[in-house]
């Protein structure tokens, strides 16, 4: 036992990395195939997109950053921001009064309640009061009587809206002042259909894992949807924070319910052909699960509403004759590097430790540790380029992001499991009587 | 003020007190379109209204809220015309529409925009998914009546209220329009003493208490009352009471005086003895436990003979909520009486 506790601090010295570099070139002109879909293949997925970027900001930061023209948006679109909630009391008062006090002045605001416990009705109409004492109609108020689900109370949203474009944010998130400006910008293109924000993290001082998820987001929200952006392979128009050109969400007819309905109304658009944009200055600080068990949750909830909606609801994006290449591109993506490889990744650890004795695991995982370090590093020198986030105060805990990835993945792994075989399926934010009638993917 | 003007405002308010005597003790305001705030104190002169709170605020008269008037801000006018208006061209002009929800696909939509089945089976198609919403609850549901202005169309549930002046023509908000409120008044022992002199009382054991008796005027009992439970509160020391209600209202004021005067023989100089209504009595016993103030009550009892007048009973205070239920006792009465 001892000998193993050696043997592994002996493995933890970052020393050892560097006979992965003395291996390196062998390895590239090899055909040695778990090197090429568990070493390369990742890494041009998740590292060379953030190299792209950067250098490209490097040289023009116009493209990545788009400025706001002089004189742009004299004549400004009527926006109708949608907020849906339910108990959220204690956020929605700083969610109407960022969302109407962000510098942008064509502006309302609609505030649907999903027959809430609390006084979140009350909250929002002191805010409206406080900010119009004579009335206004740039802020609205509407309660549903009965309680239907996130997707039906920002249905009523999107049917009571007068805008041009339609932003839906969430109740706990806040539009930052000027980013209105930013999130219109890529609608200059007429192809564009709807525009992702970029959420941050507001409450990333709280724990630790707000802190993580404040370099998560930098990684996985920020830069990784730029890339996507650039290359027409966005698959998410989150809605915590998603600008739409009002007359296509009302001729998709708003949200499906049941859960994921961001993630299946921006499918609907990239099968109808829409463009889909992404904004760096368009943010919305947004409030992120403040322990484990919450993140865990959240996060199971969105692997099974990916399984669930992805996989089977659109899982005709994949033949590559209906709704084109970059649609199949973005299945093929989703299927290869977020499904099969953690799983195979998993089975091949596995594997190893079993045919090349219980010694050998540890000694493959602190490589991939480093490796996996050094990358994140410059990853988050990148993303703190470009975008400004995380903070640097947050760089040392890139050290744990790690096993705070690991721990992330093994509990999304269940989810699909769980999910694939059809266990625990219905969830609370789903009423009943709206799960009965929603049919199943 | 000169003395002879006082004088003047001093007679208008005994008169004013006269009055409300002969009207039964309490005068209401009434309706009518014509008064300029929209009601008016029948029997009495116009204007009355700052000699009243004159007199409510010395305790010669009680007054309870009657009713609230809305009036315009820039004429003082109360013909106002008070509509719900669109919060975005501010008219008149709305219609109500009512919405359904299909739980299947989500779709939210006015009633005319979901096709009526037309196989005679009763119910809706739904426009985004196009399939049969026959059971209401089940398969679709009505999400309540959404206000639609037929000028600009606009769709709110809470719409504003606003009055427009029929007089001045001035359209304000509900919320920022003037109130007034109108009280009814009831004549209190001290308005009667007040007729009964011909004076207003202005001596300051006039104003303490019931004439003649020694006995605490109501707010300066509850004024008592009060500084008694910050002693509890404070220095946790107890307190009990002894409470005599008349059994008949009627009683003349020489008998209820031979009364207070052998309740009074029984007490310490300590003890207080007040007035909470006409027929309520109320005696507060400093550091007095409930055994002590029963002993008491029995001693009195003796002392009123056989069959006293009153219903005595005695308690010890512990908890702010006796006192309130003691006022409420005493307000009750009061407005009995």
């Amino acid at each position: 036992m001892t000998g193993f506790f050696h043997y592994f601090l002996g493995a933890l010295d970052p020393g050892s990395v560097f006979g992965f570099w003395r291996t390196l070139p062998e390895l590239m002109i090899s055909a040695y195939i778990p090197w090429w879909l568990l070493g390369v293949l990742p890494i041009a997925r998740w590292f060379l997109p953030d190299m792209v970027c950067w250098l490209v900001y490097l040289v023009k930061p116009a493209v990545m950053r788009p400025p706001l023209p002089l004189g742009a948006f004299r004549a400004e679109p009527f926006v109708s921001v949608v907020i849906a909630g339910r108990n959220e009391a204690a956020s929605i008062g700083a969610a109407i009064r960022a969302s109407l006090l962000c510098g942008y002045r064509n502006v309302e605001v609609i505030f649907v309640d999903d027959c809430s416990d609390d006084d979140s009705i009350a909250v929002a109409r002191r805010a409206a009061r406080s900010l119009f004492p004579h009335g206004t109609d740039r802020i609205r108020i509407f309660s549903s009587p009965r309680r239907n689900g996130k997707a039906s109370a920002l249905n009523i949203g999107i049917r009571m809206a007068r805008g041009e474009f339609i932003a839906i944010i969430d109740a706990d998130s806040a539009l930052q002042y000027g980013a209105m400006h930013h999130w219109l910008l890529p609608f200059a293109d007429p192809r564009v259909g709807a525009v992702a924000a970029n959420l941050r993290v507001r409450n990333s001082t709280e724990s630790i894992v707000t802190r993580l998820q404040e370099c998560e987001y930098a990684f996985q929200v920020t830069m990784a949807r730029l890339a996507a952006a650039r290359v027409g392979l966005l698959t998410i128009i989150p809605g915590a924070g998603g600008l739409f050109r009002a007359e296509i969400i009302r001729r998709l007819g708003g949200y499906d319910t049941g859960l994921g309905d961001d993630t299946d109304l921006t499918i609907k658009l990239r099968k109808q052909g829409w463009k889909l944009g992404f904004s760096v200055d368009a943010m919305i600080w947004t409030d992120v699960p403040a322990t484990w068990r919450r993140l865990c949750r959240q996060r199971k909830r969105w692997e099974r509403n990916m399984v669930k909606i992805r996989l089977s609801k659109h899982r005709d994006m994949l033949a590559l004759g209906c709704y084109g290449v970059g649609n199949a591109i973005v299945m093929l993506d989703l299927l290869i590097i977020r499904v099969t490889f953690p799983w195979v990744a998993a089975v091949g650890l596995l594997v190893v430790g079993l045919m090349e004795g219980p010694l050998s695991a540890p000694a493959v995982l602190t490589d991939i540790y480093w490796i996996y370090l050094i990358w994140l590093f410059v990853k988050a020198l990148i993303a703190r380029d470009v975008a400004q986030t995380p903070q640097p105060n947050h760089f040392l805990l890139l050290m744990v992001f790690p096993f705070y990835k690991l721990g992330l993945r093994a509990a999304v792994m269940s989810a699909e499991l769980a999910e694939l075989l059809r266990i625990g399926v219905k969830h609370p934010y789903v009423p009943d009587h709206v799960w009965q009638e929603t049919p199943w993917w | 003020m000169t003395a002879t003007e006082a004088a003047i405002a001093e007679e208008r308010r005994i008169d004013l007190l006269r009055c409300i005597a002969d009207a039964g003790g309490v005068i209401e305001p009434q309706p009518n379109p014509q008064a300029e705030h929209g009601y008016e104190y029948r029997r009495l002169a116009r204007n009355v209204e700052p000699d009243l709170q004159f007199l409510a605020e010395r305790q010669y008269l009680d007054a309870r809220f009657f009713d609230r008037v809305s009036l315009c801000p820039k004429c003082q006018s109360h013909h106002l015309n008070v509509r719900e208006i669109c919060p975005g061209c501010r008219q008149a002009h709305l219609t109500t529409e009512v919405l359904l929800h299909h739980f299947r696909c989500g779709y939210t939509g006015r009633a005319s925009e979901f096709a009526s089945d037309h196989r005679g089976e009763g119910g809706y198609t739904c426009p985004k998914c196009n399939r049969q919403m026959r059971h209401l609850g089940t398969e679709y549901d009505r999400l309540g009546r959404t206000s639609v202005c037929r000028e600009c169309g606009l769709s709110v549930e809470d719409l504003p209220v606003e009055a427009v002046c029929l007089v001045c023509g001035t359209g304000t908000l509900a919320e920022n329009l003037t109130n007034i409120d109108f009280f009814a008044y009831a004549l209190t022992s001290l308005g009667r003493a007040a007729i009964g002199n011909g004076t207003l009382l202005e001596r300051d054991d006039q104003l303490l208490f019931i004439s003649g008796a020694r006995v605490y005027r109501r707010r300066v009992m509850i004024e008592f009352l009060g500084q008694e439970m910050k002693r509890l509160d404070h220095f946790k020391i107890g307190f009990s009471l002894l409470m005599a209600e008349y059994r008949s209202a009627a009683a003349g004021d020489d008998h209820r005086e031979r009364l207070l005067s052998g309740l009074r023989e029984c007490l310490r100089d300590i003890d207080l003895i007040g007035q909470l209504s006409d027929t309520l009595l109320i005696a507060i016993l400093p550091q007095t436990r409930l055994r002590e103030a029963e002993a008491l009550h029995q001693h009195v009892l003796a002392v009123l003979g056989p069959q006293p007048p009153l219903t005595l009973t005695t308690l010890e205070v512990t908890e702010p909520s006796q006192i309130a239920q003691i006022l409420a006792r005493g307000n009750t009465l009061g407005a009995q009486g």
